[in-house]
């Protein structure tokens, strides 16, 4: 019987859909583009799952968001702030530590 | 605006409940609906928004993501709301059977409030005590989660060894003492068939004097005779049956007995006016089987549950 992975997934994108949005947001962006600009590299994320995530960042001060009327429809545009550039930067180094180790142990593996 | 979006973002707006940021949200899910729309459909029509919308997820889906975060009792405390409100309930259930006895009502400043009430009453009434109790108990963990500090709350140990009180209880009941019991019996039914009464004031070479009246000596002892039937009862049946189950009716059994004899008292059912105080010293007796009994109900009630609650854990 086939395991379905897709709590699994679920459960390790959420971490990761963070520090992206974190990384993303180094320019100004809405949240249609950010859809679109993560699919274009092959990243699937579902709509409602980023909004509410945008609000949480938001709350926490590592985002801020701006709404632009001067077209004709509203757009909530998006910005990492200082504190989550401090916050992305140690979120990084994690990822890259656990990187790490998870070659490591990979290549461990794959000795014996 | 589109009539089917309205109704939509209507319907997520009421999922979010009281949430003060609702009007933003709302406002953030139908910029986006638009835009998608327009930018893969080209046009915005019913139709198009339609199918946007599909995509997008059920009102319910959509306001539940943005309350991941928000909890009405910390998972820290769900073990406490279990606890604290059995505690309590024990408390209620004990000043219940206690009131019961006494016909009285009773007032214990602020949570306890039991009115004079029948033992039938209470059978309507100790279920409304308990859905009291763990309303109290969820509205304090609520304000406490809602504090959002680490409060470190109290947690009784109720020194019960599960394990062992359900083991000790499931014991294969053992025939020497069945015999016993039922000698017994057999020898307190010879009595009240030879003397119509099981409750002597003296026994004398003369003969032996009853400590009530006819009627009323008919009706306790047939009510103490059949208190000690559904008990040996019960002890035949665990041959048989799930002892949890059996212990379970024997104790209901016992206490609706021991509440008609108290809701149903004989007139002066004394012989003549000798003790004074019996009547409360007899009061005093029956509340405290009637408390051991109670909590006897309680274990086996608890025991069925955990063991129920076990067994859709691990299966």
């Amino acid at each position: 019987m086939a395991i379905d992975i897709s709590p699994f997934a679920t459960e390790m994108n959420r971490g990761f859909l963070q520090v992206l949005v974190l990384v993303l947001l180094e320019k100004n962006m809405y949240g249609y583009s950010m859809i679109k600009q993560l699919e274009t590299r092959g990243y699937k994320v579902e709509e409602n799952t980023l909004y509410p995530m945008l609000r949480r960042l938001e709350k926490k001060g590592l985002i801020k968001s701006k709404w632009d009327v001067s077209k004709d429809r509203p757009r909530k545009f998006y910005v990492i702030t200082k504190d989550g550039r401090a916050v992305r930067a140690k979120l990084l180094k994690i990822w890259q530590q656990q990187n790490e180790i998870l070659n490591h142990l990979l290549k461990e593996n794959q000795n014996v | 605006m589109s009539k089917r979006l309205e109704i939509y973002l209507e319907e997520i707006s009421h999922y979010l409940g009281i949430s003060k940021e609702k009007q933003e949200i709302t406002a953030e899910i139908k910029s986006h609906i638009l835009e998608k729309t327009e930018q893969e459909y080209g046009e915005i029509t019913d139709i198009t928004i339609e199918r946007i919308i599909e995509t997008y997820g059920s009102p319910r889906q959509v306001a539940e993501k943005y309350m991941d975060d928000y909890q009405i009792i910390a998972p820290t405390f769900k073990g406490h709301l279990l606890r604290y409100t059995m505690i309590l309930f024990i408390f209620h259930f004990g000043l219940t059977v206690i009131s019961l006895i006494f016909k009285t009502s009773m007032l214990i400043f602020p949570f306890f409030f039991i009115p004079k009430i029948d033992s039938l009453q209470s059978l309507f009434y100790l279920p409304m005590t308990f859905v009291f109790d763990l309303g109290l108990v969820g509205i304090i963990l609520y304000f406490v989660t809602q504090r959002g500090k680490d409060i470190k709350l109290p947690w009784p140990k109720l020194n019960l060894n599960w394990q062992k009180m359900a083991s000790r209880r499931l014991e294969k009941p053992k025939i020497i003492l069945l015999i016993l019991m039922l000698i017994g019996y057999t020898a307190l039914v010879y009595v009240y068939m030879r003397y119509q009464t099981l409750f002597f004031k003296s026994l004398n070479f003369k003969g032996v004097e009853s400590l009530f009246n006819p009627e009323a000596s008919k009706w306790y002892s047939l009510a103490l005779l059949s208190f000690l039937g559904i008990g040996i009862l019960a002890y035949i049946v665990k041959f048989f049956a799930r002892p949890e189950w059996v212990n379970l009716l024997r104790s209901a059994l016992q206490l609706v007995i021991l509440g008609i004899v108290i809701n149903r008292p004989i007139d002066n059912p004394f012989l003549e006016f000798i003790y004074l105080d019996l009547q409360i010293t007899a009061n005093i007796i029956i509340a405290i089987v009637a408390t051991l009994i109670a909590i006897d109900f309680l274990k086996s009630l608890i025991i069925l549950g955990r063991k129920s609650l076990m067994k859709k854990t691990f299966s």
